[in-house]
């Protein structure tokens, strides 16, 4: 295996070509608004709701999701306890995850989500329906801001832009491909 | 079998062909909306392919670079020098686990590497996740496209396939109704797998941590349940920084499907507490093609499809007739590398109109590469014995005014006269299947140009 790994490193080193210059990635400015990312959101099959308050969650999350039996929250006691260590079994039954997010990107509608705001890697993706919580001064206009305000993208961490969705068949969008079937952000 | 040969197979369906070909070009419509509405577009292109560049110009060191990073972060990082070490590797990964049960998320690589059927025919199940994928992996096909596997078929294709496969009813082509059957029979497969493997998009070296974009959210579900990850990367995924992330995150969907951003993008680093992760570097050639300096820039695809969508050859002929894994313009320039014998008629699927350059996003001068592979293949002799004499004869023709100032004369008046089985001689002007000729004009250029300085 290591001679595969000397072979490798050799040829490349052998065929490179003349050594050119890394450009500086420039910061291109743009438009943060909460309107932008709301409106590039909305495009793309995610909803956006505003908060007047904290107190406001637990309501709007009564009233968006009715038939919810199983949600888990980081944000809010009463739901299911998931951590690194939850079962497949228990979190394929969740029909409900609220997690907080933590920077949203106005240019694509995605919000970062670390590991640490997870509780589960595969909550995100297993869950039926997706809620993010997401505080509106925290939107940047574009990638570049985004990844510049990262400190790390720590074991795991995803860019979440709307619902889980396909086009593979005819090219006919379905929104809940194999991950949430919705996505909700609540901005406050 | 050459492109021309197969591509007459899919053109025999001329409804399909048009359905195709619009398809795909409503895609192309798409991608330019969403770039249209980014100012800066064009410098990113360049910043991409400065990137790029720059990464294949040190690629030695970034890949030291990112199997340090890996290691530090728990990573296990092996090296394949080919598809059979490769698929060599992932077999005792899968071993050493007892798995039986894989799930498989988006991966050219592997399809290069031809992974499934090693696995298959070594009793392991394994299972694309990817919604095109699963569609033609029960059809027994290869994807024909890089983001659009299963673009090539319909919904009534697909409804007939999840009917036998997946006991949907027979006649069912709503794609909304058949992608909910996918995603339950999936789920089951998702919530059993015990190794999970991914392609990976971007490769940063100076974290060690990989990148995969998806839509479906497949590689996530997949690689977050199993025990163990093994993601596939070819050499030329690496970048240097992780904020080079945010040049490639901005062009790629655009590029591809005209979204502003894949629906995931998803950084792994780690492997979470008490679980494996494993990164297979693969070369398979591409060390060769580096090694090309008219062709290395292929390595800087970032495997958007943008220049598939575009390519009027490609729309009309269908990713199946390039028999190839990555078809299109971009894969015409990387298969010759790969089996020159196999693919020498690859690099003459092309008008040469140079769109699969223009809306590519890392800025790689694909049609000139086409141009230049056909130098390249008429030296090794790979092209057929008609086109090697006619175009030497041809050569020699145009390079002698006296023998074009003739051969006009002759033809202007002589083509008339000629019997229209001989021009259209099937065997002898393939140019003339579903064409005619021109009305022969009364002068030459050179004679009319003469009566112009007279006056």
């Amino acid at each position: 295996m290591s001679s595969s790994r000397e072979k490798i490193l050799a040829a490349a080193r052998a065929n490179k070509p003349e050594e050119t210059l890394l450009p500086t990635v420039p910061d291109f400015g743009g438009d943060a608004s909460a309107e932008r990312f709301t409106e590039v959101l909305t495009g793309i099959g995610g909803q956006v709701i505003w908060l007047d308050g904290p107190e406001q969650l637990q309501p709007v999350l009564a009233q968006l999701f009715p038939e919810s039996r199983i949600s888990a929250s980081t944000l809010f006691s009463g739901t299911l306890p998931v951590d690194a260590l939850t079962t497949t079994e228990v979190l394929a039954d969740v029909d409900l995850a609220v997690l907080a997010g933590e920077i949203g990107v106005a240019e694509n509608g995605a919000i970062w989500l670390p590991e640490a705001n997870m509780m589960h890697r595969a909550l995100p993706t297993i869950t039926q329906h997706l809620v993010l919580v997401l505080d509106h001064r925290r939107i940047v206009a574009t990638m570049h801001q985004a990844y510049a305000q990262l400190p790390s993208t720590g074991g795991y961490g995803a860019f979440v832009a709307g619902p889980s969705k396909t086009a593979d068949i005819e090219q006919s969008l379905v929104i809940g491909a194999h991950g949430a079937r919705s996505l909700v952000v609540l901005l406050y | 079998m050459n492109h021309a040969t197969r591509a007459a197979k899919f053109i025999g369906d001329a409804d399909r062909t048009t359905w195709h070909d619009e398809t795909l070009w409503f895609v192309r419509t798409k991608r330019d909306k969403a770039v249209y509405a980014v100012p800066e577009f064009q410098d990113l292109r360049e910043l991409a392919s400065q990137i790029k560049n720059h990464t294949l110009s040190k690629l030695d060191f970034y890949l030291e670079q990112f199997e340090e990073q890996a290691k530090r972060n728990g990573v296990h990082v092996h090296w394949a020098a080919d598809a059979d070490e490769h698929n060599a590797i992932i077999l005792d990964i899968i071993r050493q686990h007892n798995a039986t049960r894989i799930v498989k998320s988006k991966s050219m690589l592997t399809e290069e590497c031809h992974l499934n059927p090693h696995l298959i025919a070594n009793g392991i199940e394994v299972v694309d996740t990817d919604l095109g994928e699963r569609i033609i992996q029960l059809r027994d096909e290869a994807p024909s496209h890089l983001v659009l596997p299963a673009i090539h078929l319909k919904k009534e294709d697909v409804g007939e396939t999840f009917f036998q496969h997946l006991g949907t009813a027979k006649g069912e082509v709503d794609p909304q109704v058949l992608t909910e059957a996918a995603r339950q029979h999936l789920r089951a497969r998702f919530l059993a797998a015990e190794v999970a493997i991914s392609g990976v998009n971007f490769a940063v070296a100076e974290t060690g941590g990989i990148v995969i974009c998806t839509n479906e959210g497949n590689a996530d579900l997949g690689v977050n349940l199993a025990h163990v990850h093994i993601g596939a990367m070819g050499i030329e995924k690496l970048i240097p920084r992780l904020s080079d992330l945010s040049v490639f995150t901005r062009l790629l969907a655009r590029s591809a499907t005209g979204q502003p951003v894949t629906t995931y993008t998803s950084h792994y680093t780690k492997p979470a507490d008490g679980k494996e992760m494993h990164i297979v570097i693969v070369d398979n050639g591409r060390t060769k093609q580096l090694g090309r300096p008219d062709f290395r820039a292929s390595l800087k695809c970032i495997r958007c499809g943008a220049c598939m969508n575009t390519c009027p050859v490609y729309r009309r002929s269908g990713g199946h007739s390039y028999d190839a894994t990555v078809p299109g313009p971009i894969g015409s320039i990387l298969s010759p590398n790969i089996d020159m014998k196999k693919h020498s008629s690859l690099p003459f699927a092309s008008t040469l109109c140079g769109s699969c350059s223009d809306v590519c996003p890392v800025k790689i001068d694909i049609h000139t590469q086409l141009y230049k592979w056909r130098q390249v293949l008429a030296e090794a002799n790979e092209i057929p014995a008609s086109k090697k004499w006619s175009m030497k004869l041809m050569g020699r023709f145009l390079t002698s005014p006296r023998a074009l100032g003739i051969g006009g004369k002759l033809a202007r008046h002589g083509i008339k006269f000629l019997p229209y089985s001989l021009t259209h001689a099937r065997h002898f002007n393939v140019w003339a299947v579903a064409r005619e000729l021109p009305e022969p004009p009364k002068q030459s250029f050179h004679e009319w140009y003469q009566q112009q300085e007279v006056k």
